[in-house]
């Protein structure tokens, strides 16, 4: 009984110092946030990374929930010795990191890359990752916003599914169609709820910004903000949307309650499980709001190196780009919906290129690429409760408490109290 | 062999009352006392996760809570809330455990029924609340529509979400209060409905009124005062129905501090309102069983 106790502490305590055990291994310590999405893709980039690298060993920390929590975590730990060697951080939070000083600036590896450019990292995407000249991460997994439809609905409404409205004046009448089927089917939802990142959707397509170049003060409030919220004011009285909590829409739609959706193409394997054979999904472009000037904001999240161990830290660089490279796209592509950050992965056919002739669900996103730009986050220390108070600001007006016009003031003045003085 | 053998017993049974009290007394100590401490230090800072400098503030951020309109606001929120899940999920308690206990029959199942919601994980639980209230394929407003009303949309509308919440609240107080009712029930001397009878209560609501109800006094008390505390510390619902929403309609004290201090980051200010949380807590506390207390006939 001794004997045994003492063989099942020497093998808790070799568990514990794995790097003791095997001198010659690199051990790499992985966080990631949203199982939901990622576990699978995680598990089997990481398998073909060991596979390809036997002298690493990949081990992964208990995954967040959500990209805040994930962003709470790092900070916490940042400079203990239980801080991860990687984690991948929402687009939008990257800054929180690069304020605070947290996180390997990458630019030195990058800079010493000769063959960075051919394994299809171009500059657009790195540049999804960079804040004040600090190269903060690589973008792992992006997504934009695309228009999910039910077929069935759509057909029985008297509309084509083959040929779907392209503007929004076209898709809010569709959606009145929908919404007068009854039997508590509703026309669509927007996926105002959460954060900003729709309503910036909606902003950029107007070619707004949010802030002025200087990031001193606010920009939405101009002809581009009050445009996007008089359509999303119309998408409640032109489109009948309901005012609904983001569960309960996605909920909806997916149990064939809902005509039309605006969400991420992200969640579009997740959508198609949700579905099944309950009805016929599809998917197709935004709606275009300003055909030169509009603009799409880009989701996800970049692998960022912590380790601050100089002799790691080269072989957390090579899986880094591994993971965001062509091969991780590879994966992630088919696994969430997420669209290639690589350049590289769509056109080769040892990657994505079949894929996306067999699947083309997964093309809306695809071709609104040229489109995208990084998701604004906020400058200071109030960068994330400014989202939150523009969501606040949006419910008001989609439960139709406040107009268009009053939401823009109270918005503005409330933001530009948050920014940095 | 010890001079005194009295004060070595004695000495015998301290050393083995700090036995029995230390760890739970460290425990205590470690994870309730210096955390606390910790969060009143942190109140005075400008302390914010991943900077780390930290300057002292003095009481700036207690002064700012004064006026900050989200932290009022879920001070509103939850003294509504409260107001509205204590006392429903007392009267009802007690309603349902005089019912059960009146011996008409199925007492152990609809024990177990009642009880349910307070052994099932709530999270979990508020799931199915979603489900059950969502507006469009839920099956309270398909319920509704049948009957002819318009369905309501619970979780979704500024105006009702508070209340919809309440309802899973109580519903989830209920069993507990009910069983706490039915033990205090079943203390009550049966002699004493004997003699009420015997001196001319006749009626149902006479035995009530002069025999359970103030002998019932203890565990009232006792129902009350959990009860507040329970429905002020409301979270796990908001965290996983509505997130505070829509329009910050039902943002609560805890969701606040948890939103403050780990999403925006800034734990010197939820530091602050926790303090002013635990202090609220504490005068409730008091406050019910100082005035509650002179109320109560303890047989």
């Amino acid at each position: 009984m001794i004997k045994r106790r003492l063989v099942l502490a020497s093998a808790l305590l070799a568990g514990l110092t794995p790097l003791a055990a095997h001198a010659e291994t690199t051990e790499i310590l992985v966080h990631y946030p949203m199982p939901g999405f990622f576990k699978s893709v995680m598990d089997q980039i990481s398998t073909e990374y060991m596979r390809l690298h036997p002298d690493v060993k990949i081990t992964f920390t208990s995954p967040s929930p959500t990209y805040e929590d994930g962003l709470q975590l790092m900070l916490r730990e940042a400079g203990t010795p239980d801080m991860p060697d990687v984690s991948f951080i929402g687009l939008n939070r990257l800054r929180v990191l690069a304020e605070r000083n947290i996180g390997t600036d990458l630019t030195p590896f990058i800079k010493a890359d000769t063959n960075l450019a051919n394994e299809g990292f171009s500059d657009g995407l790195l540049n999804l990752a960079r804040f004040g000249g600090k190269q903060l991460g690589l973008a792992f997994a992006t997504s934009n916003p695309i228009f999910y439809y039910n077929a069935d609905l759509v057909r029985k409404a008297g509309g084509d599914p083959d040929h779907m409205p392209t503007d929004w004046d076209g898709v809010l009448k569709l959606s009145a169609k929908i919404n007068a089927l009854g039997d508590g089917v509703s026309g669509m939802s927007f996926r105002w709820q959460g954060d900003d990142w729709m309503f910036s959707a909606l902003l950029f397509g107007y070619g707004g910004t949010m802030l002025t170049p200087d990031e001193k003060k606010v920009a939405f409030n101009g002809p581009e903000g009050l445009a996007a919220l008089t359509l999303l004011d119309r998408m409640v009285k032109e489109g009948k949307m309901p005012a609904l909590s983001s569960d309960a829409a996605l909920q909806g739609f997916t149990a064939g309650k809902i005509g039309l959706t605006f969400w991420t193409t992200g969640a579009l394997r997740s959508t198609i499980n949700g579905v099944g054979d309950k009805f016929e999904l599809r998917t197709t472009a935004m709606p275009v709001i300003d055909e030169q000037r509009g603009h799409l904001p880009t989701g996800g999240n970049a692998a960022v190196m912590f380790t601050t161990d100089a002799k790691k830290q080269q072989a957390v660089y090579q899986f880094l780009k591994f993971a965001a490279g062509p091969y991780g796209a590879s994966v992630v592509v088919p696994g969430t919906g997420y669209v290639p950050n690589n350049a590289l992965a769509p056109k080769d056919d040892r990657y994505l290129g079949k894929f996306y002739a067999a699947n083309p669900l997964f093309r809306a996103g695809l071709n609104q690429m040229d489109k995208m730009i990084p998701w604004y986050s906020f400058p200071g220390n109030n960068g994330v409760k400014v989202t939150q108070t523009m969501v606040d600001n949006l419910a008001l007006l989609v439960e139709q408490k406040s107009t268009p016009e009053q939401t823009l003031k109270t918005m503005a003045a409330e933001v530009q109290k948050l920014l940095p003085r | 062999m010890p001079a005194n053998p009295a004060a070595a017993a004695a000495r015998l049974e301290a050393r083995a009352a700090w036995w029995l009290t230390g760890p739970t007394a460290l425990l205590m100590l470690v994870l309730l006392v210096l955390p606390t401490l910790a969060v009143l230090a942190l109140s005075v800072t400008d302390a914010e996760l991943g900077v780390p400098a930290i300057n002292f503030l003095g009481f700036d951020a207690y002064t700012d809570l004064l006026t900050d309109r989200t932290f009022l606001g879920a001070l509103r929120n939850t003294a509504l809330y409260v107001a509205l899940v204590a006392p429903a999920s007392v009267l009802l308690g007690l309603g349902l455990a005089l019912l059960v206990e009146a011996e008409l029959g199925g007492r152990a199942f609809f024990r177990s029924v009642y009880f349910l919601p307070v052994v099932s994980l709530i999270v979990a639980m508020a799931s199915v609340w979603q489900y059950l209230m969502h507006p469009s394929i839920g099956p309270i407003n398909l319920v509704l529509r049948l009957l002819g009303a318009s369905g309501v949309n619970w979780l979704g509308s500024s105006d009702n979400v508070l209340f919809a919440l309440a309802v899973i609240g109580i519903w989830q107080a209920l069993g507990f209060n009910m069983v706490l009712f039915m033990a205090g029930l079943t203390t009550i001397d049966r002699t004493l409905y004997a003699a009420a009878e015997m001196d001319g209560a006749r009626s149902a609501w006479d035995r009530f009124r002069l025999v359970t109800w103030p002998m019932l006094g203890p565990t009232t008390v006792f129902v009350i005062t959990i009860s507040v505390i329970n429905a002020v510390k409301v979270f796990e619902t908001v965290a996983t129905l509505t997130q505070g929403g829509p329009a910050k309609a039902s943002e609560t004290l805890l969701w606040v501090i948890y939103q403050e201090g780990f999403v925006y980051l800034h734990v010197g200010t939820a530091s602050a309102m926790a303090v002013v949380f635990i202090a609220l807590l504490l005068f409730l506390l008091v406050l019910q069983t100082r005035v509650l207390d002179k109320q109560v006939h303890y047989g």
